[in-house]
């Protein structure tokens, strides 16, 4: 199975229609991918349908960056475990 | 005012002052009469005049107006006593003058023949076609004007509602105009058919006809210069100034209209603004606000709402006259150049933004954003509730009341959070669950009524209006706890015998928020004849609004049943610690949102094009400031610490 990060990139990639080559660990959602407000949400959401988990709000909103949200999705994950 | 005929030595002084009689008999004056102040007057008919021998009269501008008579012509005129009238180029007519008011450099004041002064004038508001006539008086208050306009299906309401407008209309008829104690009408033109109120201030108005401008020393209204105003009722407290167009149109209590805005066939009610753009058949419930440029409100329904800068809505593509109108519910807000085809109707507290050509219903989905994207209309159901412009308004709006009147014609229920919205939330939940549950994990976008919501967020969004219900739910529970002080928690599960029982329907009366079945009583009274006045229909009115707290709290111990599925008054200790627990962490969670929301504001592409030659982090907290000193992101933090307070003062009395 593809690892998080892989995951979150191609997620991030459809949800926005950018390209997923130019998404890194420390591309920032909103500064680098130009996520805007609706789609910051969009974007937690997509990620809770492709991982399965339910994230809480304002915590998940508060992730600024891909790298951020490996980690943020990966501690969910294993608190699921 | 006891009056006799001007004497022989007084005619003569008068005389001697350039005055002219067409019949000194018919120039009748008080005790306290000095010919001495009188010069370059023309009576004409019966003209009675009060003490003159009063103080000067400082307006404030510098120069005190002598108590007293100059440079005007007056034709069946009653003047009250310590009046100042000088300059009057055209005619003081059939007009019952007030005491300490002053007139100076004005044309034609006068009644021509019987009027109402703008009372029962029909105007075609909210849709400019007709249909939802108003016949507006002095007495008109929003939710007069919302049972009026809303509900035309009922014809026999309709008919009695407009008879009790037909009756204060007629209770002003007159052939005589009137200007009230303490008055001021200055540099004016031509001023016909109106009542001016007490300590009204008219200062350059360029033409005023056919009707009321309501004032009170408490609340004085103000009209300034450059208006050109027909068929119009003015409330106490408002203002109307600098240019300002205004026909067939009411300006409520404490609303302000001005910088060359114009309207016609529309109605402000308390404390709306209105500046440089154009209304046509508005209902403007309370605080209604548009003040930029290129804004058109047409055929609109608003209440708390602003409307930003090119605003447009439009009720075109019919084919037999103008029907199309639109509701947008409390709170809205429209974004720049945003534009909306009517007919829509448009939740509570939700964000417009972008141009939106479909026609759509999310009335069940409150604090949602309504975007523009790729041409389609899609709604985000509950994200305006996480924004800093909603918690801002909620605490605003009371703070702005600049009614000052001891009476207020408009019943106001400023809450956010409501049975109203929360009956909304409880609906949409439903209604996104259903959504969810029919939509196949292909799709992108699933339609509701008219508009697009994205499928991801379907759960989402339910989770949001769960957050905001739990909060409300706990804000009740918490707010009736803080205000009784029950030995015990559980001594608060008592029905309120002031309230209405039961899970009933809510209604947002233009700013009124009541239990439908308050409101199908109120319709049932006026129907029935027994009430029989304005004024009768006003005092029921705010019957209604005074029952707002008992009856939203025995709602609330209603429905928390149906949505957490237990009684309250059933729950144990532990499990109302748990629920308090719930609220705090809901309410919380708000918080912390609305600080993540305001925090855009200080960070990224907030801080583009500070520092124009270098030092940008430096320049941009100069101006802006930090986060962290920011007064509303500190006030979060407090109300943070205050929900952490009440819920330790709360769980020693849970058992």
């Amino acid at each position: 199975m593809a690892s998080t990060f892989e995951r979150i990139k191609k997620v991030t990639a459809e949800l926005l229609k950018i390209d997923a080559g130019k998404i890194t660990e420390k591309s920032g959602f909103v500064e680098d991918l130009g996520a805007e407000s609706v789609q910051s949400i969009e974007l937690v959401a997509a990620f809770e349908e492709e991982f399965d988990i339910e994230m809480d709000e304002d915590a998940a909103l508060s992730v600024k960056n891909v790298g951020d949200a490996v980690r943020f999705i990966d501690s969910v994950l294993k608190q699921k475990k | 005012m006891k009056t006799r005929p001007v004497a022989e030595q007084e005619i003569e002084i008068l005389e001697h002052n350039g005055c002219t009689a067409e019949d000194w008999e018919k120039v009748l004056v008080t005790d306290g009469f000095d010919a001495g102040r009188i010069h370059d007057v023309q009576f004409a008919g019966t003209v009675e005049i009060g003490r003159v021998d009063g103080p000067a009269i400082d307006l404030g501008d510098g120069a005190m107006r002598p108590c007293g008579m100059s440079a005007a012509k007056l034709q069946n005129v009653r003047v009250g006593d310590g009046c100042s009238i000088s300059g009057v180029r055209g005619w003081l007519a059939n007009l019952d003058v007030g005491n300490n008011v002053v007139i100076e450099n004005v044309g034609t004041i006068s009644c021509a023949g019987e009027t109402s002064f703008g009372n029962g004038h029909e105007i075609s508001v909210f849709n400019e076609g007709g249909g939802r006539e108003l016949k507006i008086t002095d007495r008109t208050s929003a939710q007069i004007a919302y049972l009026t306009v809303m509900y035309r299906d009922n014809k026999p309401l309709a008919a009695k509602l407009a008879g009790l407008a037909d009756a204060c209309a007629k209770s002003r008829r007159s052939t005589r105009a009137s200007i009230g104690d303490g008055a001021r009408v200055l540099n004016c033109n031509e001023i016909r058919n109106v009542r001016i109120g007490p300590c009204a201030t008219i200062q350059g108005a360029l033409s005023l006809r056919e009707g009321t401008i309501d004032s009170s020393k408490e609340a004085p209204a103000v009209v300034g210069s450059g208006v050109i105003a027909e068929d119009f009722i003015i409330q106490k407290g408002a203002s109307v100034k600098d240019g300002a167009m205004v026909s067939a149109s009411l300006v409520g209590e404490g609303t302000r209209i001005g910088k060359q805005f114009s309207c016609e066939n529309s109605a402000f009610f308390a404390n709306c603004e209105g500046f440089h753009s154009e209304a046509c058949s508005w209902f403007a419930g309370p605080y209604s606000v548009t003040h930029h440029r290129s804004s058109l409100l047409i055929a609109a329904s608003t209440s708390f709402y602003n409307a930003g800068s090119g605003t447009n809505q439009s009720n075109h593509m019919y084919k037999l006259g103008p029907l199309h109108q639109g509701t947008m519910e409390r709170g809205c807000k429209t974004g720049s150049f945003s534009y909306l085809l009517w007919p829509s109707r448009v939740g509570a507290f939700t964000a417009i933004m972008g141009k939106h050509y479909a026609n759509f219903d999310t009335s069940d989905f409150p604090f949602s954003y309504i975007n523009e994207e790729d041409g389609k209309s899609t709604l985000t159901p509950g994200m305006n509730f996480f924004t800093v412009g909603t918690m801002r308004d909620g605490d605003k709006w009371p703070a702005r009341d600049r009614r000052k009147g001891a009476e207020k014609l408009d019943q106001i229920v400023f809450d956010v959070l409501s049975p109203y919205t929360a009956q909304k939330m409880i609906r949409g939940v439903a209604l996104l669950q259903e959504l969810g549950d029919k939509a196949d994990k292909s799709e992108t976008f699933v339609n509701c009524r008219g508009i697009q919501i994205k499928r991801l967020l379907l759960k989402t969004c339910r989770r949001y209006y769960g957050l905001a219900l739990d909060k409300y739910f706990g804000d009740v529970l918490m707010n009736r706890f803080d205000a009784l002080k029950p030995a015990k928690f559980r001594d608060l599960f008592k029905v309120d015998p002031a309230g209405e029982t039961g899970e009933g329907e809510w209604v947002d009366i233009a700013g009124l928020m009541c239990r439908k079945s308050r409101a199908s009583a109120l319709v049932g009274k006026i129907v029935d004849g027994r009430i029989r006045s304005q004024d009768e229909l006003l005092a029921a009115i705010k019957d209604i609004h005074d029952s707002y707290r008992a009856d939203e709290w025995n709602w609330c111990l209603a429905m928390y049943a149906k949505v957490y599925g237990r009684e309250p008054g059933q729950l144990s200790g532990e499990e109302l610690k748990t629920f308090l627990e719930q609220w705090k962490q809901s309410s919380q969670k708000l918080l912390n949102m609305v600080a993540g929301d305001a925090q855009k504001e200080f960070e990224g592409a907030t801080r583009t094009g500070f520092g124009i030659d270098g030092n940008g982090d430096a320049d941009f907290e100069a101006v802006r400031g930090t986060f962290e000193g920011n007064k509303f992101v500190k006030k979060l933090k407090e109300d943070g610490e205050k929900i952490n307070q009440r819920f330790e003062a709360v769980v020693p009395r849970l058992a």
